[in-house]
């Protein structure tokens, strides 16, 4: 049998039969989920590269085939999505509804491989569609007041998303006869000529990337899944939308009719890009939840993303690439740690706790490296993805972007410090005395992939190599690599090795001797245990600093805090309704009424003919 | 001329690490050794001049100019010291690493030497400025970790004020460099000392605006008055270092002191041509180091949002024209 239809088989026979397996015990539902994913894995990673599926559906041509862009995309949904499951499993222990929750799970990770197996529009819109019904599912599993709100700003977004896919996919089909992705594109449909149609695509697709202003329903709905889930949905999710990006975006570049109207689009989005990146950012770093914090940081991400993917050079396409799967990484271990914290501790906001990393050490190690990774220091992974798109931005004439881009890097440090202080570092509070590390099924998924963010941070090339052969794909050909050394068009260059092997020495040698160094001497004291500056505290006085962690940076950018784009959402609706308000006058039920419309229609249609 | 320069400047074609014989390696470590020996001791005796001179500006006697040396050996020769944790026990350890690595990178003399009579490279060749601003960093996020550790309230509020000042002064310098870059069309420091070597005229005068840009920076960067919102003496109790003692203060010193001789030397590497002679080095680096000593001992410390609107006025503006001036 083929092995895409296998692999489609095994996720959406595994959905309907993890709903069932709850009937034995709910734990089997989340095992079910856990094997069925893995196995498709493994299936996917064994077997060589599968044929094409054709098969023909309501006088379309449907065509599955795995191609080399959609292989780095299928790589980040399997992996990802078995190491997911397999943290699910205790952390969804004890919650109700396991089988509903798995059955989307596995739905939506179905649905993820459908869409980056289509060769062709109507599948990618139908796989599209079960990925966005899946996961709004899950988005409302919560089933509160709050939740079913949250929940319905996500449908809505959606729905337009996919009225504008479908839009396109209708022009398209009309204008050059095809839905196939790729003779669509050698037709020229996404190019310049017809630019409406990247312009419905790329709302479509902006809509899951969560790219500034169609982000409104992100940082609710990231935060109010289960964090299992959440962890996919920005890990892998989201980048559902940088696929289709970097699709449209590298048929807009190759057109061979390249006109002004693509680069006005191609500014655009790029500024969009950067606008989502600093404005989320900033809004990221005042939050008092972690799972809001982290759900802002990522659509902040997702805007580097975008710049990366628009630029059209091929570093910039790379960087872009680079750090959707660095990002993937990122946010998966992120939302497991929070994840974590939360059925530890039992709550994520960092007002309450403080002082975890006595308690949760390795939960703390992969936040750590997580943090540092989205931070862009080096010789953590997520630098070789800034560094690219600086370099990128800078050979390119986006000179000011740059800056609005470091404006929103520095920020970053800003959040991810507040983030690890605020879970793990200050005093320790009372809350917090008996908790323990999170089970061993739960801390192993972080732990691998923190640690595969060290090594590829070395070792950049593991990542480069299937990306390079995806960009061949979509056109960019003879994409310079290399394993560990990076270089821009000027020839400037970075070698990572030399970086983190003198990282390394100088490390060891200094952790060897500020621990040797009078060690009989040095004793490890109690966070209480600290200088007051002659104050004497009481007893249970805890002078931990959380609240209004970032206020004087808040005061000095209070003109950033201002707008609020959910407001301008708000005033749309407003808009859009007066329309429809005006609109229902025409339909007065009186009979009459509709007369003069006919018998005007008709007149008016009589005067166009007969000129 | 140039072509000698270039010459050695991209020789990372021909030597790797693997066929480079052992006498190489050894040249390469000692070289390293003392470039980073030398940081420190300069770092420490700018610092120590720099409290005399403050000392007698405001009519005081003031301590002798080796007195932070004297300071380093009582720190590490104290009996007992304390820390809170591995990420504090740690937490100097990632300053230093940031400090040294960073050196590595930062070419001292002109041909990417690292001293004169070493007849070996730095690793410059191998890092470009991005690289160089993000290492930076590093280490301050490191020493935070550490700081917050502790569980001292001053130490997390000398850091949230450390990382705001950060997203003041970043840009503006961060303009400045992309001017350069444009301008230039390279983004190595080995390249801008070329460049300079070759046209005779230094950035300074070849894009004032970016220099200017870049000075006012480095007033926030040095963390002299009125930017001294971190430590914040009296204050703060000294901000993210007050829990540190002993050996950690201590090995937080020399990291501090290789830092200042690490910024300074960039900013004479970019912007004045690099040097050709330890004194030459010695003389620019001082010279700049005057700029934001001198602007402190007239300005009172400003509040942190203070400090960072400061920033986003005429620094960014002349960041701004800076860039302009590349462009046209």
């Amino acid at each position: 049998m083929n092995v895409i239809v296998l692999i489609l088989i095994i996720l959406f026979g595994g959905s309907a039969l993890s709903f069932f397996a709850k009937k034995i015990t709910p734990q089997a539902s989340s095992v079910l989920n856990f094997v069925a994913i893995l196995s498709a894995t493994v299936l996917f990673y064994t077997s060589g590269k599968p044929d094409a599926v054709n098969f023909s559906l309501g006088g379309f041509n449907l065509e599955w085939q795995l191609n080399d862009f959609g292989y780095i995309f299928a790589s980040i949904v399997l992996v990802l999505a078995t190491l997911i499951s397999l943290y699910s499993i205790d952390y969804m222990k004890g919650m109700p509804h396991l089988g509903y929750f798995n059955s989307n799970f596995m739905l939506a990770v179905a649905s993820m491989m459908g869409i980056v197996m289509s060769n062709d529009f109507i599948s990618l819109f139908i796989f599209w569609e079960i990925m966005t019904w899946s996961s709004y599912l899950l988005v409302i599993y919560k089933g509160r007041h709050e939740t079913s709100k949250i929940g319905i700003k996500y449908m809505i977004f959606s729905a337009i998303g996919a009225y504008a896919m479908l839009t396109a996919i209708v022009l398209i089909n009309s204008r050059v006869g095809t839905t196939n992705i790729s003779d669509a594109i050698e037709l020229g449909a996404l190019g310049s000529k017809n630019i409406l149609i990247p312009i419905l695509l790329l709302i479509g697709f902006s809509v899951k990337a969560a790219t500034m202003p169609l982000h409104v329903w992100a940082p609710g709905a990231y935060s109010e899944s289960p964090m299992s889930f959440t962890a996919l949905f920005s890990g892998a999710l989201s980048k559902m939308g940088v696929f289709g990006i970097a699709i449209v975006f590298s048929a807009l570049m190759m057109d061979i009719q390249f006109a002004i109207s693509a680069i006005i689009l191609q500014q655009v989005i790029m500024w969009l890009g950067g606008i989502t990146a600093v404005v989320a950012t900033f809004y990221a770093l005042i939050q008092d939840d972690a799972k809001k914090l982290l759900a802002y940081s990522s659509i902040a991400q997702l805007g580097y993303i975008t710049i990366g993917l628009a630029s059209g050079t091929k570093l910039g396409v790379m960087a872009g690439l680079f750090m959707a799967v660095m990002h993937a990484g990122i946010k998966a271990v992120l939302f497991m740690a929070v994840g974590a914290v939360e059925r530890q501790v039992g709550t994520t906001d960092m007002t309450k706790i403080s002082g975890l990393i006595k308690k949760m050490p390795y939960t703390f190690y992969a936040t750590l490296v997580a943090i540092i990774a989205l931070a862009g220091v080096p010789p953590v992974g997520g630098f070789v993805g800034k560094w690219m798109l600086y370099e990128t931005l800078i050979t390119s004439n986006s000179y000011f972007l740059v800056i609005v881009i470091f404006l929103s890097s520095t920020a970053a440090f800003l959040y991810s410090y507040r983030i690890l202080f605020g879970l793990f570092l200050g005093q320790e509070e009372e809350n917090v005395k008996d908790v323990t590390e999170a089970p061993i099924t739960m801390v192993a998924p972080m732990v691998i992939i923190s640690t595969s963010l060290i090594v590829v941070g070395s070792f950049p090339g593991l990542i480069f190599e299937p990306l390079a052969k995806g960009m061949a794909y979509l056109g960019y050909t003879d994409v310079n690599w290399n394993m560990s050394m990076l270089q821009n068009v000027w020839g400037d260059q970075v070698d990572l090795i030399g970086v983190s092997t003198t990282i390394a020495t100088v490390f060891i040698l200094a952790v060897i001797f500020i621990t040797l160094k009078g060690y009989k001497g040095t004793r490890q004291v109690s966070t209480q245990d600290i200088s007051t500056s002659g104050e004497i505290p009481w007893d249970h006085e805890n002078m931990n600093y959380q609240q209004d962690f970032f206020k004087p940076f808040e005061r000095a950018f209070s003109g950033m805090y201002k707008g609020n784009m959910e407001k301008f959402w708000v005033e749309i609706g407003g808009a859009i309704s007066s329309i429809a308000n005006f609109v229902r006058k025409i339909y007065t039920g009186n009979g009459q009424t509709y007369a003069i419309y006919v018998v005007s229609f008709l007149a008016l249609l009589l005067l166009i003919l007969n000129k | 001329m140039c072509s000698l320069f270039l010459k050695t400047s991209h020789q990372k074609n021909t030597s790797t690490p693997n066929n480079k014989n052992m006498n190489d390696i050894i040249m390469t470590v000692t070289a390293a050794l003392v470039t980073t020996v030398m940081a420190f001791a300069v770092g420490m005796l700018y610092g120590g001049i720099v409290r005399k001179l403050t000392a007698r500006v405001q009519n005081r006697f003031g301590p002798p100019v080796y007195q932070n040396f004297i300071d380093l050996m009582k720190l590490q020769f104290k009996k007992t010291n304390i820390h809170h944790g591995l990420m504090s026990h740690l937490g100097p350890v990632w300053i230093i690493t940031a400090a040294v690595t960073t050196l590595m990178f930062i070419p001292i003399l002109h041909g990417g030497m690292l001293l004169p009579g070493f007849s070996v490279q730095n690793l410059t060749f191998q890092g470009d400025l991005i690289f160089i601003i993000y290492m930076m960093t590093f280490g301050s996020l490191g020493m935070a970790l550490g700081a917050g550790e502790t569980g001292n309230p001053n130490s997390a509020i000398g850091v949230t004020r450390g990382l705001s000042l950060m997203t003041g002064f970043e840009i503006p310098f961060v303009l400045a460099l992309v001017a350069l870059m444009i301008q230039y069309k390279t983004t190595s420091i080995i390249g801008f000392m070329d460049i300079q070597e070759q046209t005779g005229t230094w950035m300074m005068f070849a894009n004032p605006f970016s220099f200017i840009a870049a000075l006012m920076a480095s007033l926030g960067m040095f963390r002299y008055s009125p930017f001294d919102i971190v430590g914040a003496p009296a204050e703060l109790a000294s901000g993210p270092a007050s829990e540190f003692g002993g050996k950690y203060l201590g090995l937080m010193m020399s990291g501090g002191s290789i830092f200042a001789f690490i910024k300074l030397t960039l900013y004479v590497d970019v912007f004045m041509g690099g040097a050709h002679s330890i004194p030459e080095l010695l003389i620019k680096t001082f010279a700049l180091y005057m700029v934001p000593v001198f602007y402190g001992w007239v300005s009172p410390r400003y509040r942190t949002e203070q400090a960072i609107r400061w920033f986003y006025k005429w620094p960014l503006i002349f960041g701004v024209m800076a860039i302009l001036w590349a462009i046209f």
